[in-house]
């Protein structure tokens, strides 16, 4: 018994301090090493942030770089693909101008109405406000992790780029900074589990939390009154509750999948997003 | 034509180690780009340090099991060291299921990777849990620990010929 206890300590004790031939430093040094990095990390010591901030700009476009080749693959999957079905797109495009001409009357329509819909909910337009910071940035990477959605993009604290800033694509919000470094910063997406927007629903004026589930066809809304009803095709607005985002920035709208279950989707993909928006309220 | 020769010499000599390096800095997870496929993701990381201790340490040095975790941990945004502590937990385990095993067998291999496998998830899941403000979900999380561990013979039967291909010409 007391040998195979011997035995057992003798086996974690040549796991954790025996060095191979090329090694440097001990298993035991290394694990004691992470586990100090992590507590550093989490009591957000001045020297380990500013640490971190050099270190995420150079992972950051160290990791740009080494996405490239995969990019340049994917880029040329997507080449060969529309190559082959231009001919199928030519046409469904010419039929799309036969319905445009026909829909331009109608789309007039639609414009005045939503001008005079956003008067009503007395809600500012984003990117037409002359007194909103506008920054323009490239994605760098985009991080389809099963437990985070967020975006690294090529400008930083240099290009004015803070904490909070809102993120848009094609007018459409998509994110916030959460992360600003010198040169680059992290976007969480709105589609991120640990995204919570507080937004106001059209035509009902009904405040409410707009959080993400992973999914950008699958949002969730948070805090709604107990008896409301959500309907299909409604739009959902930043309401500018939190401080620091506009009111009135589109986000999602509500739809009915083929079930006939009323689900929440994003109105912009953020993974397709290649040039983005940034902007801060200015008070 | 010297230069050329000594290239492919440290490439070859070092491939795993770059392959490693090149997953951290894409936080690969296996099949993520396939979107039918996305469920069958896995964790190479794990299978390439679990295999490369148990077979061939000498291979695979602990400091860039270390530096690859805390690249993986930047790009992926979560807090630094995670995964580092949760790939040296699993060199840890591994190195005792190395000394403790007398006859090595491929199925024996795969079974103690659950144990391993389970203690570095733990690792991972506990400092995410109480060192950040971020959520995940835990099935996903189980559903990668599933697969990393349903995937380890192919990869084992990949590592193993490229080892033996590697040492022969070497020899």
């Amino acid at each position: 018994m007391a040998e195979s206890r011997d035995d057992f300590v003798i086996a974690i004790r040549y796991a954790l301090l025996k060095k191979g031939a090329k090694q440097k430093f001990s298993l035991f040094f290394l694990i004691s090493f992470s586990i100090l990095i992590v507590i550093l990390d989490k009591l957000s010591v001045p020297f380990i942030q500013s640490t971190r901030a050099v270190l995420n700009d150079f992972v950051y476009e160290v990791a740009y770089v080494v996405s490239m080749p995969e990019k340049f693959t994917s880029y040329l999957g997507t080449k060969g693909i529309k190559h082959l079905n231009i001919i199928k797109e030519n046409n469904n495009l010419k039929e799309e101008i036969e319905k445009l001409k026909i829909g331009r009357y109608d789309n007039l329509f639609l414009k005045t109405e939503n001008e005079s819909l956003k008067q009503v909910l007395k809600l500012e337009s984003i990117l037409t406000s002359g007194a909103d910071k506008i920054v323009v940035a490239k994605v760098l990477l985009d991080q389809e992790s099963p437990y985070l959605k967020s975006l690294l993009i090529n400008k930083g604290r240099k290009s004015g780029v803070i904490k909070g800033m809102a993120v848009f694509s094609k007018s459409y919000l998509i994110g916030t900074i959460v992360e600003a470094n010198f040169l680059t910063a992290r976007v969480l997406l709105t589609t991120d589990l640990n995204s919570r927007i507080p937004v106001i629903l059209q035509d009902s004026g009904v405040n409410a939390i707009l959080a993400g589930t992973g999914k950008k066809t699958n949002y969730t809304l948070e805090y709604l009154p107990d008896e409301f009803i959500l309907e299909p095709n409604k739009i959902i607005f930043t309401s500018g509750r939190d401080g620091f985002l506009t009111a009135g920035l589109p986000v999602a709208e509500t739809y009915l999948n083929k079930n006939n279950e009323l689900k929440i989707k994003a109105l912009a993909d953020p993974q397709q997003a290649s040039i983005v928006h940034l902007t801060k309220r200015t008070k | 034509m010297k230069i050329f020769a000594t290239i492919k010499k440290i490439l070859f000599n070092n491939l795993i180690i770059i392959v490693f390096y090149y997953l951290s800095f894409n936080s690969f997870e296996g099949l993520k780009e396939l979107p039918n496929l996305i469920i069958f993701s896995f964790n190479l990381h794990m299978i390439i340090v679990y295999f490369y201790i148990l077979k061939f340490p000498d291979y695979l040095g602990l400091e860039h099991i270390f530096l690859a975790g805390i690249i993986n941990d930047v790009v992926i945004g979560i807090p630094l060291g995670t995964s580092s502590l949760s790939y040296l937990i699993l060199s840890f385990f591994t190195s005792y299921i190395r000394n403790a095993t007398l006859r090595s067998k491929m199925t024996s291999e795969w079974i103690t990777f659950i144990p391993a496998l389970f203690f570095a998830n733990l690792v991972y899941f506990v400092i995410i849990n109480n060192f950040s403000n971020l959520s995940f979900y835990y099935v996903e999380l189980l559903r990668s620990s599933f697969f990393t561990f349903l995937f380890f013979p192919i990869f084992y039967v990949i590592f193993n010929t490229y080892q033996r291909f590697f040492l022969k010409n070497k020899e």
